[in-house]
This record gives C-alpha cells, structure tokens and sequence, in this order.
C-alpha cells in the first residue's frame, strides 16, 4: 500500500491512537511498551519527514477527509465544507522541530523515568502532546485548530503535573490550565466570531472573505491574545517558567516545541488568515512584545538559584528573540523585502536553533537532578567529576543560547540583530544586552552546578540520557557550522511560504 | 559555507580559522609561562584577595558576577514583585496583553 498521499493525516493518527494504545501494551509488558512507542515514534517520524521532502519538492500539500480523494478539497456547490490538512513550507518546518524534540524526549525518557515514577503515564501524555502539536501545524481548518490547540493544552499540564508526589509540579500544572483554559476560550471566541460572519471554518476560505469588518478585528485581537499568551510573550509568561521549571525534563522540551508549534499558529493567523488586511502596527506589538519578552527574562534569569527555573526564563527570552525577528519582518517586509525576509527567516530559524540548545540545557537540568537530587547552585558542586558528558553538553547548550560563534544560536541572533538594527537600533542594542546577561547567567549556572572540588559521589547518566542529549549537541554543532545549508532548504521555504505564499495557500484549497 | 545575511556575510569556517589563530597564540603565550605550579599544594587553593582561605572555601556559582548582579538587584527585584505566583496576577497580567491586541487589531 502506497502510504505517500496519506501522509499528513498518517503523521497525526498514529501517535494519537498509539499514545491511547501505549498503556495497554505496556500493561502486558514493559518491553511491549517500549517497543510500541519506538515503533509509533519511528512510522510518525517517517511520515513527517516524507511529508515535509513532498512539500519541499513539490509545493504545498493539501489533504481533505471524507471525500472519494484526497485532492478533492471543495465539496458540490465549490464549498471547502470538510475537514482538510494544508501543509505549506512553514508547518512542515514546525512539523520537522516537533520530530527531532519528541524523538529524543522519548529516548530521554526510556532511563530517565521509571515505572515507579509514572513512565508509561509520561510517555502517554508526550504522545498525545506531538499528535496535538502535529495537528496544530498540519490543519488548515481553524476549528480543528482550536481542537489540536486544546489537545495539546490538556495534555501538556498533564506532564507538567502528573506526578502527583511533587507539591510544585501540581501547583504549576494549575496555573498553567488557568491560563491555557482561558487563552484557549478567547481563541473559541475569536472562531465563533469568524464564523458568525463569514459562516465558515476553512482557514483558506475564511482568508478569502475576511475584509477588515469590526468582528474580524476583534477576532484577530482575541486570536492574537489568546496566541500570546500561549507563545509566552511577557507580561502574559508567568506560566511559563512555573512550567518549564518544575516538569521533568522529558516533559519540558516537550513544552517548548509546544510553544513552538503556537508560535506557528500566532504566524498562520497574521500572515495567512489575516495576511489581507493586517498593517505594520501588528508587527510593532509583536515586535516590541518581544523585546520586552528578551530583557525582562533575561533580567529575571539573573537572580534565580534553581538551575531549572534559570534554564526556563532563558527559555522564555529566547521565545523574545524570535517574536522580535519575526515582528520585525512583519512590520518591514512589504516596504523593504530586502530586510524583512532576512528578519523573518532570522526568527524563524532561531525557533530550531532554540529547540535544540534549550532542550539540551533542560536535559542537562534532568540529569543534574537526577544525579543530585537537588537543583539548588547554592547546595550543587563539582558535579563535572562525575557528570563529565553532562557537563559538556550544558556548557555547549549555554554557549549556543548565549549566541557564542560558531555555535547555532549565534547564526540566527546575527540575522535578527541585522535585521532589528535597521529598523531601530535600540531593539539591537536591547536584544545584545539581553545575550550579554544569558551568557553571564549560564556561565555562573555552570559554575555553581558542575565546577569546583567534588562533592557527594554520583552516579553517571545512563547510556540513553547521553545518547539523547548528544543528539541535540550534534544538532547545536551542525545547525552551527553549516547554517546556511539549513536556512537554505528549511528556513527560507518557510519564510517564503508565509510571506508570498499566501496566494498559493488559497489557490491549493480553493483552486485558481 | 557562507549565510549571507543582508548588510554581509556569516562563515563560521572562516571564524574558526581566526579561532585556531588566537589559541595558537595563546598556546604560545601559555608555554612560555612558569613551569614551576605544583598540583595538590596550597597553590591549588582560590585566591581571595590575600586572605588565607578559610576550611572548604569554594568559589561558587553564586559568588560570580557578584557585583555585576547586586547592581542589577534593584531593578530586578522590581521585575520580581511582578511574579507573585498568584494565578489571579497572570490572568490580570493576560488582560493587559489582550486589551493591547485588541487595540492594535482595531487601529
């Protein structure tokens, strides 16, 4: 059987379905478990993938459910009635991020977690979390949007707090639901009000007949709300560091692709939904929320002692980084393309190169707990005598992060502070400073956590904790060394496909 | 192997050749130093300004930068009291962020 046409609805059923299968099996056996998530992840990997070399080689993919063929996307009458996937340059990019992250949180996962300390339940809630990641990024209808923007909420307060024995995880789960229940409401509301007006769900269409009336304003204001929140723009970030700080390590990369795929979203909206009536005064909001987002995590990551809590507020001026590349772009790139493009493609970029230097740096935070039972830097020590891979691999996560050369995050910071700088240079200067602090803040973080005379005797990380977090050092080195082969094939696809691709987005659903 | 970006270029080849310069020249620098430091005697222990070190004196994590980040303390206490860890305070905090939205959207 020929899987090829089938593989955008394929990348989402598999581990939907194999995350609700995964306890059965892995109540017959554990070995079962394992071996059916390693088989989910691997087919739902390929599937990606495929579908990701589809739309790089032959343009946009579009898949419509219930009718006699995959291609035929207007029902009789030449109305796009039913549920479709549109997979253009920008969601097969998302789509390719949430692979490498989820494949090595579950290969994190296979030695960091027990049985005892709810395995299968983690690997379960991480299955269901990529599907709704995956439908977030792969649908081109805006209600099943909202459905995969709830799946994913759901499920990833489930492994913010599922481990009912830790006060602080729970806590955080429900701070975290609060925001994402009424974030997620504000983006019902916003759909409701689309379709009141226009009477339809189709992302495609709906773009074709919105027009700048009252209610759509005040959709996009709720859809731009409720996205923000979720992306964790400051002021509306609060969760996210209560989040990424008290969820298992496996659990928190996770989360920042999660971030990742709303910040997709937040993009699909202003560029492709919105893309005919918005004006370069959403691109300032973006824009200067995100450089308020860069200097005020920054700021707060200096003065906290937890090592997982300082990782997650560098995880969340990073997501400052990229709001201000792509805010930039947006606000630019009509008048001065020259410019635009290149911040946009900084951005975007820089969400890759954030995936694999924070995700490396939070598995370092899991190992060090791991073999510490502690994340205080004031109690933590010498912990390089034992942890020799996890301390290389921090320090090589932090240099990236901080945008040290050669390193990756280094590439993608270039392109947005050139890019920033013509349109003011004090969004660059800000943007600097904020590097400056980071790098400061890891570098004591690496002090405090693994330098020094050796302390208790800890046990190494397991050969699998060190495979995954080699993986993510390879992607940190490799995004590095040769980043224009990425921004070549990946980036630039995905930032054309949301800038001038918008006329082929509506012309592949619609026709013409 | 060169990302063009715009106003130039980025070529992390050409970096790391300039790199292998500078570590040369400091490998250079560094072999002509004194060859007489001996592991495992006092000169192992930090220095603190001439002070003898007290017992199981360790530079720690938090003794970095620590004048860079009492200077900046004042400010980010500030920013601090913002994160109160009251759920109510991120959903009022939420609101600002969708009253702006909403006006930008309606501009």
């Amino acid at each position: 059987m020929n899987l090829a046409p089938h593989a955008s609805i394929l990348a989402i059923a598999v581990p939907l379905l194999g995350g609700f299968a995964l306890p059965l099996w892995a109540k017959l056996h554990r070995r079962l478990g394992e071996l059916w998530l390693f088989l989910v992840g691997a087919f739902t990997a390929a599937m990606v993938v495929l579908l990701a070399v589809q739309v790089f080689t032959g343009g946009i993919q579009v898949y419509t459910l219930g009718a006699s063929s995959p291609g035929e996307t207007l029902a009789p009458g030449g109305f796009p009635i039913r549920i479709m996937l549109v997979v253009d340059g920008m969601g097969a990019f998302t789509a390719l991020i949430s692979v490498l992250v989820a494949l090595v949180s579950f290969l994190y996962a296979w030695r960091f977690l027990t049985e005892d300390h709810g395995k299968t339940l983690a690997l379960t809630l991480g299955l269901l979390l990529w599907a709704g990641m995956l439908g977030m990024v792969l649908t081109g209808d805006l209600f099943n949007f909202f459905v995969f923007f709830e799946v994913t909420s759901i499920a990833a307060c489930g492994l913010i707090g599922y481990r009912t024995w830790e006060a602080r995880g729970v806590e955080a789960a429900f701070k975290t639901m609060v925001m994402y229940t009424v974030g997620g409401l504000l983006v019902l509301l916003a759909i409701a009000v689309l379709y009141g007006e226009h009477g339809a769900l189709n992302l495609a269409y709906l773009s074709s007949r919105i027009q700048g009336s009252l209610p759509d304003r005040i959709a996009l204001g709720l859809l731009l709300g409720g996205l923000l929140m979720k992306v964790g723009a400051v002021p509306a970030h609060m969760w996210a560091p209560d989040a990424y700080g008290e969820a298992p390590a496996q659990a928190v990369i996770l989360l920042v692709a999660n971030t990742q795929a709303s910040l997709y979203g937040l993009l699909r909206i202003l560029f492709t939904l919105f893309g005919g009536i918005t004006d370069p005064v959403v691109g300032w909001l973006v824009t200067g929320l995100g450089t308020v987002t860069l200097v005020v995590a920054a700021l707060m990551a200096v003065i906290q002692t937890d090592l997982g809590r300082l990782v997650a507020y560098g995880a969340v001026s990073q997501i400052g980084y990229m709001l201000l590349g792509v805010g930039v772009g947006f606000t630019v790139i009509r008048a001065r393309p020259e410019y635009g493009l290149v911040a946009m493609q900084g951005g975007i970029f820089h969400m890759l190169n954030d995936a694999a230097a924070i995700g490396l740096l939070f598995l370092c935070v899991g190992a060090v707990e791991r073999a510490a039972g502690a994340r205080d830097l004031r109690g933590l020590g010498g912990l390089s005598h034992d942890l020799k891979w996890t301390a290389g691999f921090f320090l090589l996560g932090a240099l990236a992060l901080a945008g040290i050369p050669p390193l990756n995050g280094f590439a993608s910071k270039f392109m947005i502070y050139e890019s920033s700088f013509r349109l003011s240079p004090i969004l660059t200067a800000l943007a600097t400073l904020a590097s400056i602090l980071l790098l400061a803040v890891f570098i004591r973080a690496f002090q405090g956590a693994f330098l020094g005379p050796r302390g208790k005797p800890s046990e190494p990380e397991p050969f699998g904790m060190v495979l995954a977090m080699g993986v993510l050092a390879l992607a940190v080195l490799a995004l590095g060394l040769a980043p224009d082969f990425f921004v070549r094939h990946l980036v630039a696809p995905a930032a054309e496909a949301l800038w001038q691709g918008r006329d082929l987005y509506l012309a592949a659903v619609l026709g013409g | 192997m060169r990302l063009v970006t715009g106003e130039g270029y980025w070529s992390p080849l050409a970096w790391l050749a300039a790199a292998a310069g500078v570590l040369l020249l400091a490998g250079l620098l560094w072999s002509r130093g004194r060859r007489d430091w001996k592991r495992g005697t006092e000169e192992e222990l930090p220095f603190l300004s001439g002070e003898a070190a007290p017992e199981g004196a360790r530079v720690g994590g938090q003794h970095l930068y620590w004048g860079f980040v009492e200077g900046l303390r004042p400010y980010v206490e500030r920013l601090r009291a913002f994160h109160s860890g009251f759920v109510a305070d991120y959903v009022a905090w939420f609101v600002v962020v969708l009253a702006m939205a909403l006006l930008v959207a309606m501009v």
